[in-house]
């Protein structure tokens, strides 16, 4: 298995476009690195740059240390699990997964073994004398793990494998993805816009957008300190609400000021806004969906309490998403399914302080957590 | 409102005028055909059936025979000259190339210029130019290497179809599974014997059918280049059907050999599809 360093990797095409700005980061051995962001974001360009299907347009790849730019894919020892499978039509499954080897002129009798193992793993068994066409899309999704697997590359590549299949399925692969990874310890690196694969299978998360790394971290920091409002905005779902807000002093506290209402903040996020110059400035708050609750008055809450008349009212089951406007904007509660809250009906909420996030209205960045 | 069987009647009485055009002009001769090669009919004055007579005889003829032998002999040579030629071409203007569209197009000029207007303009072309380049005698006048010239032309004009055809059969090969073949290790020739190939298997089939189909029933090219000399060594069966059929007072004998020779091509084009589509892969 294999550590890939990317520095300073840029992707220019001819007519100019800049699909991926100066990308680095340190992939280490057994790392599940995921690459996530809207589409046209450079993370597919950068998964083939890493791949060898594109070209690197400025700066340096290195697998194990040994710099790969100029070298063929085949010689990077890496495997690739395509989005459309891209299984080759016309041949059985087995050939599919042999064919690699068999190209790298392995001996027959290996072959089989591999292949058998593999399949055995994969529960493809039945299938090894099928051709593709026969086959559905969740198992020519196997086959095409399958592939990847029997060579025993040092890398796995995956660009949006489970995009096609059917919602069920793609949960179950997503399952069976981790347990593949637990299992081959195998370094990986996976492109997806689906931000529940992210967080679920990754290690780390880079997230990406207009071919510009984003922020690159570990689900859990990611969720609780996204860097800026677009990771804030993008990871979790129904996402981050956000409204505007004017920082206040008062008494040594830090309020904010929402059109009227005025919610104290914690010392600590109060110091540091303080201490960042913040005070009278317009500021970008933020706060989940799951860290606003209903309140009522004289629960403790009273500093930190809104009321807003609701929109939607949304069962899913184990829980509720309330739809309202609040300071112009739209937004949403996650509250528990036995909340009386229905639509028409006026709620009081209240925030939980420790969970605002605060951004800066120019830079966007993260200011306080 | 129309009822179903009412539009259907409808759909039935539109394909009438062209069942009795396709009756008159195609059936109908060849039920004539049918009838004449049972004569010694000359094309003029009276006959009488001879039966099965004609049939016979077309199998002692030396010149029925020769002109058999010739036309096979070419329609192979021509069949894989011209697949093979255009299968590079193919590749060729089917990948990343500059002004790959106007050189598509002017590949495809050979096709629509008729067969014998291409013809001629390479008569000239053998008969004056090639000789005066390489002060040599004209291709054209040797009964050994006529027959190359006919190649020649032929491959020359159905190089331009099969092209076409085949750039459509490699634009159905998804990018990704040559990029999965990258990774794999398919470059170059592995890459075209074991991914190209067999995937644009089924338009190889349709173009060696077409091809060999098109090159048995040589004619114009015949007519235009050597009408079939020098010393019938360049005679094809349809050229020798009309020449015979039409001028030479063996009408009905003809008529039996085209009878023949319809069978003899219904024959190759079914086995060879049949052969081909064993070899082509389901996708």
């Amino acid at each position: 298995m294999a550590s890939i360093t990317l520095e300073h990797i840029w992707k220019r095409y001819p007519n100019g476009y800049e699909a991926v700005k100066d990308f680095n980061l340190d992939i280490e051995d057994k790392e599940f690195i995921i690459f996530v962001g809207p589409s046209g974001c450079g993370k597919s360009t950068t998964l083939r740059m890493v791949a060898g299907l594109e070209d690197i347009s400025e700066g340096t790849l290195k697998i194990d240390g040994r710099v790969v730019n100029d070298e063929e894919p085949k010689d990077r020892d890496i495997a690739m699990v395509f989005q459309n499978y891209a299984l080759y039509p016309h041949m059985k499954v087995y050939d599919n997964m042999a064919f690699g080897l068999r190209l790298r002129k392995v001996d027959e009798a290996k072959i089989k073994e591999a292949v058998n193992e593999v399949a055995e793993v994969l529960q493809l068994g039945k299938m090894l004398k099928r051709k593709p066409a026969e086959l559905s899309g969740g198992q020519r999704q196997r086959v095409a793990m399958g592939r990847a697997m029997v060579r025993n590359p040092k890398v796995f590549l995956m660009d949006e494998p489970l995009s096609n299949l059917d919602a069920k399925l793609r949960v179950e692969m997503r399952a069976e993805i981790a347990r593949l990874h637990e299992r081959i310890g195998a370094t990986i690196i996976y492109v997806t816009h689906d931000q529940t694969e992210a967080m679920t299978l990754g290690t780390r998360i880079v997230v990406m957008k207009d071919g510009i790394v984003q922020q690159v971290d570990t689900p859990q920091h990611l969720y609780n300190y996204p860097d800026n409002l677009f990771v804030a905005s993008f990871i979790g779902s129904p996402q981050m609400n956000f409204f505007d807000a004017v920082v206040e002093k008062e008494d040594g506290r830090v309020r904010l000021n929402v059109s009227g209402d005025r919610f104290l903040l914690p010392e600590r996020k109060g110091a540091e806004l303080i201490e960042k110059n913040y005070v009278g400035k317009e500021v970008t708050v933020g706060i989940r969906p799951e860290d606003i609750y209903e309140s009522e008055e004289g629960d403790g809450r009273d500093e930190y309490a809104f009321s807003s008349r609701i929109n939607v009212y949304e069962l899913l089951g184990a829980e509720v998403l309330l739809h309202f406007d609040y300071a112009g904007k739209s937004m949403t509660a996650r509250v528990e399914p036995t909340t009386a809250a229905r639509m028409g009906s006026t709620v009081r909420f209240a925030m939980d302080p420790e969970k605002i996030h605060v951004f800066d209205r120019e830079s966007e960045a993260a200011v306080v957590h | 409102m129309k009822s179903a069987t009412e539009r259907a009647r409808t759909f039935q009485w539109i394909t009438i005028p062209i069942l009795a055009l396709f009756f008159c002009f195609n059936t109908f001769p060849l039920l004539r055909g049918l009838f004449y090669s049972f004569t010694n009919f000359k094309g003029y004055g009276a006959y009488e059936s001879v039966g099965l007579r004609n049939y016979i005889d077309l199998f002692t003829d030396a010149r029925v025979g020769n002109s058999y032998l010739f036309t096979f002999k070419l329609a192979f040579v021509a069949t894989i000259v011209i697949n093979v030629i255009s299968l590079i071409l193919a590749m060729g203007l089917n990948s990343k190339i500059k002004f790959k569209n106007t050189l598509r197009g002017l590949y495809f000029m050979p096709n629509i210029l008729g067969a014998l207007v291409v013809g001629y303009i390479f008569n000239y072309f053998f008969t004056y130019i090639v000789p005066a380049l390489f002060h040599s005698e004209s291709i054209l006048a040797s009964s050994k290497w006529a027959w190359i010239a006919i190649v020649i032309v032929c491959a020359w004009q159905s190089i331009a179809m099969n092209t076409i055809i085949y750039i459509s059969g490699l634009q159905t090969v998804p990018e990704d599974v040559y990029e999965a073949g990258a990774l794999d290790g398919a470059y170059g020739w592995k890459k075209f014997r074991y991914l190209t190939f067999p995937l644009i298997m089924p338009f190889f089939t349709i173009n060696m059918v077409l091809s060999l189909k098109n090159n048995l029933m040589v004619f114009d090219q015949i007519m235009a280049l050597t009408k079939g000399g020098p010393a019938q060594s360049t005679e094809s069966i349809s050229y020798l059907i009309y020449n015979n059929g039409m001028s030479g007072g063996q009408f009905g004998f003809q008529s039996a050999n085209a009878v023949l020779f319809f069978i003899v091509i219904v024959t190759i084009s079914v086995l060879q599809m049949k052969f081909l589509n064993n070899k082509e892969e389901q996708l």
